[in-house]
């Protein structure tokens, strides 16, 4: 590919990012814009935004190339995507808006009404976010490779200063309109090349689709136990995405956080159409990419490769900017709402405290990417979502629904499934992926069980710990609000 | 775009405000402190929650028996829609729409639900 192309189309993102995110600087100046704009977002901004900053690597690289190295299996990757989405509309949207709390550890600090607590949950969140951060900027280095050919760590620094500098220029408000722009850049720039693509195969005359024999890893094929455990991860992980949550506090109440949701349910299932398509005209045309193991750069390859020339050139000028923005929009969205998370805890709120909290989520996960190697990308987020779903979706799940719920049942709940889904992810890393036996693999099925079991027997055991403002507190969560909004 | 200006963060949202908003935040103090208002308010929260499960296992239902579709029934892979290979469809594209339905579906009855609570509740 043309070294050129890769080049302008980071530089093209970064450009339209910054002129945004300076666009948003000019309106962001209290503390109040930086956490959460406001909260005076429209639903279909808020929507955009949302769906701008979940599409990950993971969703604009990954699933084609999984799709691409395992065929059918694959496609439960972007249905569960999708479906945590719902998960989190029937369970958590409604609620924890109306909670009023600006961060998890907030919410489950005021749920509980105990700060060790709130460290435990502020803890798991930061872990949450960088293991997330992680394949990011593992996708930014392959694309980094795959497109110019310049060492891969030139792309992780590039994305993480661009992130920093957006996130401590302009805070939540800027980064709102950055997303929702980049939600609409990553359909485009998965759309138009596939019209291209489907143009090309029309007019060769395309063979009979047919899926193609071979298993190119080696690896057996998923089991239902396999399909089942990372369906959990995925129904259950989502709702416990802190990058995901922060976003529902912009929502002006209850009502319109579920509408909001009911939009991002539709730009999601909109924009896995097409990673699905690249994934499937990839097996049956381009089979041979997976083999050089980079399955992860298909989406990258594919315009190019059957298309050719300066058009070819230019498409894949389009897909490299879109997933620049996907490493772009996760990576920022994540560290907005961990350096909420820190910068609360630990530096006092400021708005300085928060720019510094920023630089510091930014740049540990760099870190660690700079010094790991990368997997599917699709498969390492499946397993952050793992964690997430033993971790604070038990949390977020019986505190919304559960009066009995006690600090102590949290606190043992939310460390067994940290330490249980934890060891697994490390004992997987430790055993490669041919010596993992699948229940190590894939841990969810097993782990988010255990911490909600956990949590409702050392609840049950310390019941005098409920907090007597538990009648205030369920009333406030579940009983719609006025129509405070038209009062400005 | 109006805009609240907020000058620190806030651990819990206030309702404070005049008219509308002051007569809002008495009826929350009568739903949190009178026992029938209780009773509405538990009512509520049973309403909403098993609305939630019966969404949520129907859509799973539905899932699972996609999954099952397609492997017990052992001639379907090699059934083409437009050309396209029957799994793909059905996983690739079919289930979309059954998630979005479950999720309107769900917004409807939860709005319902509140609106009903409203009317007992006497919050006007």
């Amino acid at each position: 590919m043309n070294p050129v192309v890769g080049v302008a189309a980071f530089a093209a993102v970064t450009l339209a990012t910054a002129v945004i995110g300076f666009y948003g600087l000019r309106i962001s100046r209290t503390t109040g814009d930086f956490y959460v704009a406001s909260r005076t977002v429209r639903p279909w901004w808020n929507a955009s935004a949302i769906g701008g900053e979940y599409l990950s690597a993971a969703s604009f690289l990954g699933v084609a190339g999984l799709i691409l190295l395992s065929g059918t299996d694959a496609l439960w990757y972007p249905v569960g995507y999708t479906a945590g989405y719902l998960m989190l509309l029937l369970f958590v949207a409604a609620p924890l808006r109306r909670s009023g709390a600006y961060t998890i550890p907030d919410f489950t600090e005021a749920r509980l009404e105990s700060r060790a607590v709130r460290r435990v949950t502020s803890l798991v969140v930061v872990m949450v976010g960088w293991l997330y951060i992680v394949p990011q900027l593992h996708g930014a280095a392959l694309a980094i490779r795959i497109t110019t050919g310049l060492p891969a760590w030139v792309g992780q620094v590039a994305v993480i200063a661009v992130v920093c500098v957006t996130v401590m220029a302009g805070g939540m408000r800027s980064i709102t309109f950055v997303q929702a722009f980049q939600y609409w850049l990553k359909l485009t720039a998965l759309a138009v090349p596939l019209l291209f693509l489907l143009l090309v195969l029309a007019g060769t005359g395309t063979p009979a689709v047919a899926e193609a024999p071979v298993n190119p890893t080696g690896l057996p094929p998923a089991g239902p136990y396999q399909n089942i455990s990372l369906l959990v991860a995925l129904l259950f992980g989502t709702l416990g995405l802190p990058h995901v949550l922060v976003r529902f506090y912009t929502n002006p109440d209850g009502q319109s956080a579920r509408r909001t949701t009911l939009i991002v349910l539709g730009l999601l299932s909109v924009f896995y159409l097409f990673p699905t398509a690249y994934g499937l005209i990839g097996r049956v045309f381009a089979p041979g990419a997976a083999g050089a193991g980079q399955a992860d750069a298909l989406v990258l390859l594919l315009p190019g490769r059957m298309i050719g020339g300066l058009a070819g050139d230019l498409l894949s000028a389009l897909v490299v900017a879109g997933a620049f923005a996907a490493f772009l929009s996760t990576t920022s969205g994540l560290v907005v709402s961990l350096a909420g998370v820190i910068s609360q805890d630990i530096l006092g709120g400021s708005v300085r405290g928060f720019r510094l909290a920023a630089l510091f989520s930014a740049v540990v996960p760099l870190g660690i990417a700079a010094t790991t190697d990368s997997t599917a990308l699709a498969g390492s987020v499946g397993l952050v979502f793992a964690f997430t779903a033993s971790t604070i979706c038990p949390v977020l799940l019986l505190g919304i629904w559960w009066r009995g719920l006690t600090d102590a049942g949290a606190i043992a709940g939310m460390l067994t499934g940290a330490l249980a889904c934890g060891g697994s992810m490390l004992a997987g890393a430790v055993l490669g992926a041919a010596g993992t036996p699948s229940w190590l693999a894939q841990p969810a099925a097993w782990t988010v069980p255990a911490a909600f079991a956990v949590m409702v027997l050392v609840s049950r055991a310390t019941r005098d710990r409920v907090p007597r403002s538990i009648t205030r507190l369920m009333t406030r969560l579940h009983t719609p609000e006025r129509p405070l909004v038209t009062e400005r | 775009m109006t805009r609240v200006r907020v000058t620190a963060p806030r651990r819990v949202a206030t309702g404070a405000g005049s008219g509308r908003g002051r007569a809002a935040a008495e009826a929350r103090k009568a739903a949190e402190e009178t026992d029938a208002g209780q009773v509405f308010v538990r009512a509520l929260i049973r309403s909403q929650l098993r609305l939630g499960i019966v969404v949520a296992a129907g859509f799973l239902l539905i899932m699972l028996g996609f999954a099952l579709l397609l492997g017990l029934v052992p001639g379907l892979a090699e059934l083409r829609i437009a050309g396209l290979p029957f799994d793909w469809v059905l996983l690739g594209a079919g289930i979309y729409p059954v998630i979005g339905l479950s999720a309107w579906l769900y917004v409807r009855t939860a709005a319902r639900n509140e609106a009903r609570y409203r009317d007992l509740a006497g919050e006007r």
